[in-house]
């Protein structure tokens, strides 16, 4: 679980690519691209760098594409995990937890401000 | 892509193993991406590209331990949110470290393509190269009957280029003529099909005709890698050859800067030519010949067989027309072997020199660069002075302290080197072009291979123990107790002053070389650029026409070249137009030893005249003012009188004082020494380059000459643009014959072409020294601006007390001049050691031009004063009142 609260902004986008299906690199950085608006600037060589990072940590696995692609610049396909669709769930009930912690501190600002 | 493919091997092989494939992939993806977008986005993804695949490759070998992890995630990311914190200083470093860097990658990278990287065959160093130039065929196949169990193998070749096209405009290929073993001696073996058997090199061609090999290039752009191109003919010249094989990916043949497309065999010569292909003449030197060493064979012992075989190869192959002591030298000419590990290549010849010249001027670009960059930290480490004790107070060792500045400076070296990668690429790019403006089509690989890479690496490793050093000897020279006092109070000197000092005496000193450099270059090509060469090449085409596939028997090709002549000056638009066997700053020449009946007695070099064949007409098309006597005329023709107009400079030298008119020239014509008798004399005008200047020269009637080539250029005067005429030139020639081939070029390109060598070196020392002077700027205004912010307190004391804004300046200003000129005085000593190897380069001046070393000191001091002028000028504005307050 301590790994989990150090998910960095890169790895969540990343996962949070894959939880809907299998993909290859290509379009998992273009996913992160459109997600995060371009705040998360993926480039082949830092995707890499995090992918295998959470290949060795176990949350994204390699997966066989599917049939009948044989653009070859597509290359592997990834998936999640059970442990990687974990992470994202404990990230989301962090988030939320959080996101309501502040909508509280948010409405007292707010308060004090009036 | 090829560049990525060396980028990845930044990751160890067990990343590369799991995800290279896929990484390409993306980069493929990312890559058309990017291709499609500005050129300053571009710029911006190969940066971080390279960044990134440096950075990550290297920290993916580390192992991932919680020493290193402590070091990575803290000391570096401390180091960058610190370099962040002073972002002009980290940009100028990024900035000179990155040309620097830069700058040498690229040249290296050509001088690598260039000299240094052996051809892409098996054991590149077992080849050996036939010393001194070119063979004759005999003496090519009188030892290619005696390679069997001497060596391991040796074939011969020459370089060709023929036409493609069936018909009209050519389309022009380059390759070569190989004998039978050009590919088992090279130990290449053809991607497709086969390579030469002996019976393809049979005179007359084997039972498969005429055959060629095509590169793997042509295979893919013009087969489109089509596997069923063997057996297909290919056209060259408009004759027919079978392709029965496709060179490897990578393989260009023995040339280097050359991509020979199509190989055919040396017997194809009489394919081409006929008779006139010259395979059986002893004089005709057309062939390079390459040996590979039997195994465990030196170089001398290669040297001392041949020299075994020599006396029955001389005695076989004697130019039976020779003079008696000719033949005497021939026979004893020894044979040497050289290196050919490297292979053979003219352009190494020609720029290999100057290469190496601009590679030692960047080289000092790099040290000013580091100058400045240790200069720079050192500022940055001084004004962290108080940081740095403060931490030491609380606790940090030094070599925690110590620990960041090393990762600071590894920060800017690996960054410096990212961006230092992709300027190369991109500069090495510029620089192939300007080789390719002079030599026709030029091919290097200049993909980066180990040795630039230990190269640039070792440079920028250099460089960060230059610089990483000399800030964590500032750190060791801080006291924790520094941090209790107040700083910046000191008025006393201080000792980092006087290394800073050192630095900048040393870059000005290595700047004022670069800019005598480049002062020198730019001097020699501007005298040459703007010698006269006897006639304007604006507006003049040349038409290189091949007649050799017509059925026009060699007698009567002289009438083919009239026909040709008159075809191209009936054309509207061209105002006259001559044929002739050269043209001017070609490279070609002709010449010979010549006397004049009754003139003084010259030697040789003195009794040198250079030819030319032309048609009458040339010197009004080239605009070449009669000054005596007659032009050419129709009937000078072949059994006449034989005549001869001659320039100025040889009326000069071979006649002096007297009438030249009606003279005898006796030199070598058809058939031994002729007397020619001199008919006209001609204004001067260049031959070969403006650097050889005018040579004494001669011109010969086309029907008088001996030996006309099927070859040869037609010189038009145009009175519109090249676009207008091309069209009815073609179809002019197309009459004549529907076999001659036929290609246009600008005289004025060539005439720029023969300059490439001195415009390149001009042009580069040109840039480097201007960029030497801005880093010399750079650094003084630095060091000054931050003596001038140490000494505030003094300053505003000596104002309080009265001293004025000027004279202020001038005591700063003082200090800059003493700085700069120690550094001109040390520099004037390094030039004048240095400018000896300058001066085969230069033209018109010595290497110790005084007016050039002159105006080089002044445009260094002038430079450094205005770069301390700035901030002596801010340290006048100082409010004593609120500093002295601070």
């Amino acid at each position: 679980m301590d790994m989990l609260h150090t998910l960095k902004p890169a790895a969540f986008h990343i996962l949070l690519a894959l939880a809907e299906h299998d993909s290859h690199g290509y379009a998992v950085m273009q996913t992160v691209r459109q997600q995060s608006g371009g705040r998360i600037p993926l480039q082949t060589g830092s995707f890499y760098r995090h992918l295998s990072k959470l290949i060795d940590d176990g949350l994204v696995v390699e997966a066989p594409g599917p049939k009948g692609d044989d653009d070859p610049r597509r290359g592997t396909y990834y998936r999640l995990t059970a442990k990687g669709r974990q992470a994202l769930l404990a990230e989301r009930s962090r988030l939320t937890d959080l996101v309501e912690h502040m909508s509280r501190i948010k409405l007292t600002g707010k308060k004090s401000d009036a | 892509m090829r560049f990525y493919e060396w980028l990845l091997r930044a990751y160890p092989a067990w990343f590369r193993d799991r995800y290279a494939d896929a990484m390409r992939g993306t980069f493929a993806h990312e890559y058309a991406e990017y291709s499609a977008t500005s050129a300053a986005r571009r710029a911006n993804f190969w940066f971080f590209t390279t960044l990134h695949a440096l950075c990550f490759g290297t920290l993916e070998r580390f192992p991932k331990g919680p020493v290193m992890r402590s070091f990575f995630a803290f000391d570096l990311r401390d180091a960058v949110r610190s370099l962040k914190a002073t972002p002009v200083i980290t940009s100028v470093a990024l900035l000179s470290l990155a040309l620097g860097i830069g700058a040498n990658t690229a040249l290296f990278s050509i001088l690598n393509g260039l000299v240094l990287k052996p051809l892409p065959v098996k054991a590149p160093d077992e080849l050996v190269l036939i010393n001194d130039g070119s063979w004759t065929n005999p003496i090519w196949e009188a030892l290619r009957a005696r390679v069997p169990g001497r060596f391991a193998g040796a074939f011969a070749w020459s370089t060709s280029s023929w036409d493609l096209a069936t018909a009209g405009k050519s389309d022009p290929v380059e390759g070569i003529m190989a004998s039978a073993g050009v590919f088992d001696t090279l130990g290449v073996a053809p991607a497709l099909g086969r390579g030469f058997v002996p019976d393809d090199d049979k005179r007359g061609m084997g039972p498969d005709g005429p055959v060629a090999v095509i590169s793997h290039r042509l295979w893919e752009s013009r087969y489109a890698s089509d596997p069923l191109v063997l057996g297909r003919s290919i056209s060259l010249n408009r004759k027919l050859f079978t392709i029965i094989g496709v060179m490897p990916a990578g393989f260009t043949g023995p040339d280097v800067g050359r991509v020979a497309d199509v190989i055919v065999p040396i017997a194809a010569a009489e394919t081409f030519d006929g008779k006139e292909a010259g395979l059986d003449e002893r004089s005709r030197w057309w062939l390079e010949i390459m040996l590979r060493r039997a195994p465990g064979q030196s170089a001398e012992q290669a040297t001392a067989i041949l020299n075994d075989l020599r006396p029955v190869i001389r005695a076989e192959t004697t130019p039976r027309d020779w003079k008696a002591d000719d033949q005497a030298s021939y026979l004893k000419d020894p044979f040497t072997v050289i290196d050919g590990a490297t292979g053979q290549s003219s352009l190494r010849d020609r720029f290999a020199q100057p290469i190496t010249i601009i590679l030692v001027v960047v080289g000092a670009v790099l040290l000013i660069a580091c100058a400045n960059i240790a200069n720079l930290l050192l500022a940055r480490a001084t004004a962290r002075r108080h940081e740095m004790s403060v931490r030491l107070a609380l606790g940090a060792s030094r070599l925690v302290l110590a620990r960041q500045l090393i990762a600071e400076s590894a920060i800017i070296a690996i960054a410096g080197a990212a961006l230092g990668l992709v300027l190369a690429q991109f500069g090495s790019a510029l620089l192939i072009q300007q080789l390719a403006s002079s030599a026709g089509r030029v091919t290097l690989d200049t993909a980066i291979d180990w040795r630039v890479l230990g190269f640039t690496s070792g440079v920028a490793f250099l460089t960060t123990m230059l610089f990483g050093l000399a800030p964590a000897f500032g750190v060791a020279g801080v006291q924790p107790q520094d941090a209790l006092k107040e700083q910046s109070r000191s008025v006393t000197g201080d000792r980092r002053m006087g290394i800073r000092n050192v630095l900048v005496v040393a870059q000005v000193a290595l700047s004022l070389t670069l800019v005598v450099a480049a002062g020198l270059f730019v001097r020699s090509f501007a005298t040459l650029a703007t010698t006269p060469l006897g006639f304007d090449p604006k507006s003049m085409l040349i038409v290189d026409v091949n007649t050799g596939q017509t059925q026009t028997p060699i007698e009567q090709r002289a009438q083919l070249y009239e026909r040709v002549r008159e075809a191209v000056a009936s054309v509207p638009g061209v105002r006259s137009a001559s044929a002739s066997f050269m043209t001017p700053l070609s490279g070609s020449g002709w010449n010979g030893k010549a006397e004049v009946v009754g003139g003084p007695k010259l030697t040789m070099p003195q009794a040198m005249i250079w030819l030319n064949a032309v048609t009458p007409g040339c010197f009004e098309t080239y605009g070449l003012q009669l000054r005596a006597g007659r032009d050419l005329s129709s009937s000078d023709l072949a059994g006449r009188e034989q005549v001869v107009v001659v320039n100025e400079t040889f009326v000069k030298r071979f006649v002096g004082n007297q009438n030249p008119i009606g003279a005898q020239l006796i030199t070598d014509g058809p058939g031994g020494p002729t007397p020619f008798t001199i008919v006209g004399v001609v204004s001067d005008a260049v031959y070969r380059n403006a650097r050889s200047g005018v040579y004494a020269s001669a011109f010969v009637p086309v029907p008088q000459a001996e030996r006309l080539l099927a070859r040869f250029p037609v010189t038009a005067s145009l009175t519109t643009s090249r676009g207008a005429v091309e069209r009815g030139i073609g179809d002019a020639l197309m009459a004549i014959d529907p076999m001659i081939s036929f290609n246009f070029r600008d005289l004025s390109d060539q005439v720029r072409a023969s300059l490439a060598q001195e415009r390149l070196v001009a042009l580069l020392s040109g840039f480097f020294g201007v960029l030497a002077l801005l880093l010399a700027a750079l650094g003084l205004y630095g060091v000054t601006s931050y003596s001038v912010s140490r000494r505030r307190n003094e300053i505003a004391v000596r104002m309080a007390l009265g001293a004025n804004a000027g004279r202020v300046v001038a005591m700063v200003i003082r200090g800059v001049t003493l700085l700069v000129a120690s550094g001109v005085v040390v520099g004037l000593g390094i030039t004048l050691w240095a400018s000896k190897f300058a001066g085969k380069l230069l033209f018109g001046l010595t290497p110790t031009d005084p007016m050039t070393f002159v105006a080089a000191a002044l445009v260094l001091l002038v430079a450094g004063i205005l770069a301390g002028w700035l901030p002596a000028r801010r340290a006048a504005r100082l409010d004593p009142t609120t500093t002295l307050r601070d």
